[in-house]
């Protein structure tokens, strides 16, 4: 079966004061896959994918999306980028003086062009199918982490990606609405084909709907491949990772 | 050598050039600011709605404690000039001499000073907040420009806020300094009111007031905005944005104001 590469990271550096993050990160994304990217914390594994929505931008590499080379882009070039690749943040960073479902209709008004009441309508059309109607006017603030999450995953869909970036989405979640979210997530991909690119430290996500995974460590890649890979990997570093014991090679 | 032993002056001449730099990066920032606002113009990229929303938290909402300190202004002005019209007899010269200093200095002046604390100081705290919880870089994940968005409409309804509320300001502290003279020097408002339709005043000394308002709504809306977006370091860093806004406001809104009077003539 042939697969088509969505994206390409290719010898990403990005160095922090003397604190080189990322030294020399390169691999693809295929299309429609759930990519999990892991790692210990601190490892770089959000900077890295800020990178491709022009969030931070590399000091030395490149980066590929569809075939266009969007590492040097402005903010004008990266508009598209960002149409076409949506992020849900590790805190969700819904705007606080909107409700939820101005949240959501925020995009479809400014991209869209609804009118007001026609985007805060669609919006809770969009609440819906994370569960969410209900609380379309309360504002987020007043309302659970997991809550948050969920808004924030529905205005990151509104503009219908073709990748969508999650940081994090199930830490601080309970574990029935961290399933959920994986499902979600899954399904994006089984249904729709949108390319999903996780970082997450939650093991029983990652071994649930990963397709493929990439352990970052030390600035490097340490392991790429699939479920299995990982599972049988002679590697006593991503070993200890995926087993998440306490003792063992992995520098901290 | 050791370092205690770098001479004294030395040191001073470090802290002086840091803190120029300092000042410095404050003024090229804001001048950078200044110009991504005033690019958002041609062509017009600023969302109408934000404006109005902004136009009603900060002007409509400043309505009441405008009222009142311009209330007490005028009535300041009396009190202060009471003695004078009392030993002189220059009744009629009690609406001139509280108009004056009203229309050309203390409501524009005043006003400012408390748009900045009440407006100002809200919109860096605003700002600095959704800076440090990266509301902003997902407002920009979005595609969405955070300066068309947020800033410019922000920018717009301090610089209208504050020529409304000076224009607001004028009259109320006149009508306050017409009913303190009555109240306290028995000047009938008729007779106050004479005194700055006489032909001492002119339209050309609510203009002068009026243009300051504008300079001063600029610097308030370039502090608050600058301040906010260069926020960083969590809650203590909005802490010394909304600090730093409120001082930088102040001197700028005086040295200004003196810059303009001087022009003005």
């Amino acid at each position: 079966m042939s697969v088509e590469t969505g994206i390409r990271f290719q010898n990403i550096v990005k160095a922090f004061g003397p604190k080189r993050v990322l030294n020399g990160v390169s691999f693809d994304v295929h299309k429609g896959e759930v990519f999990f990217i892991i790692g210990a914390s601190g490892v770089g594994k959000s900077v890295l994918i800020k990178h491709l929505v022009g969030l931070l931008y590399p000091d030395e590499g490149e980066i590929w999306l569809d075939g266009e080379e969007i590492s040097k882009f402005d903010e004008v070039r990266m508009g598209p980028v960002r149409k076409k690749c949506a992020m849900v943040f590790q805190h969700s960073t819904l705007f606080d003086s909107m409700t939820c479902a101005e949240n959501v209709a925020l995009p479809l008004r400014k991209h869209k062009g609804l009118t007001l009441k026609e985007s805060v309508a669609e919006a809770k059309r969009r609440l819906h199918v994370v569960h969410m109607q209900e609380f379309g006017d309360r504002y987020p603030p007043e309302l659970g982490d997991g809550m948050r999450k969920r808004v924030a995953i529905a205005r990151a869909l509104t503009l219908e990606p073709e990748y969508v970036l999650f940081d994090e989405p199930t830490t601080s979640l309970d574990p029935v609405s961290a399933r959920r979210v994986d499902k979600l997530i899954r399904e994006l991909s089984d249904t729709l084909g949108v390319t999903s690119i996780v970082v997450s430290h939650d093991l029983s996500s990652i071994f649930t709907i990963a397709d493929r995974i990439v352990m970052l460590y030390k600035g490097h890649v340490r392991l790429l491949g699939t479920r299995d890979d990982f599972k049988h990997t002679p590697d006593g570093v991503v070993n200890q990772f995926i087993n998440g014991r306490a003792q063992g090679p992995m520098d901290l | 050598m050791p370092e205690d032993a770098i001479p004294r002056h030395t040191q001073v001449f470090a802290a002086a050039g840091t803190a120029f730099l300092r000042v410095a990066t404050t003024a090229g920032g804001m001048g950078i600011l200044l110009f991504r606002i005033l690019a958002r113009f041609f062509p017009p990229r600023i969302d109408g709605g934000e404006i109005w929303k902004n136009l009603y938290k900060m002007g409509v909402k400043s309505l009441p404690i405008v009222a009142i300190t311009a209330l007490f202004t005028g009535a300041i002005m009396v009190v202060q000039a009471a003695t004078i019209v009392k030993r002189y007899s220059a009744e009629g010269l009690l609406g001139w001499g509280a108009g004056f200093g009203t229309l050309r200095e203390i409501a524009p002046l005043l006003t400012a000073l408390m748009i900045s604390g009440r407006v100002g100081a809200n919109n860096t705290a605003e700002l600095g907040t959704m800076v440090v919880t990266e509301q902003l870089d997902a407002l920009r994940v979005l595609a969405i420009d955070p300066i068309g968005f947020l800033i410019v409409p922000r920018f717009v309804s301090i610089v209208a806020t504050l020529f409304m509320m000076t224009l607001f300001a004028d009259a109320l502290a006149l009508f306050g300094a017409a009913h303190t003279g009555k109240a306290l020097l028995n000047v009938d408002p008729v007779t106050f009111y004479n005194g700055f339709t006489a032909g001492l005043l002119d339209f050309g000394d609510v203009a002068n007031g009026l243009t300051k308002s504008v300079v001063f709504g600029v610097v308030i809306g370039l502090a608050s905005c600058h301040f906010g977006l260069a926020t960083t370091g969590g809650a203590p860093g909005v802490g010394r944005a909304v600090n730093a806004q409120v001082v930088a406001s102040a001197a700028g809104i005086f040295v200004l104001d003196y810059v303009t009077s001087f022009i003005l003539g």
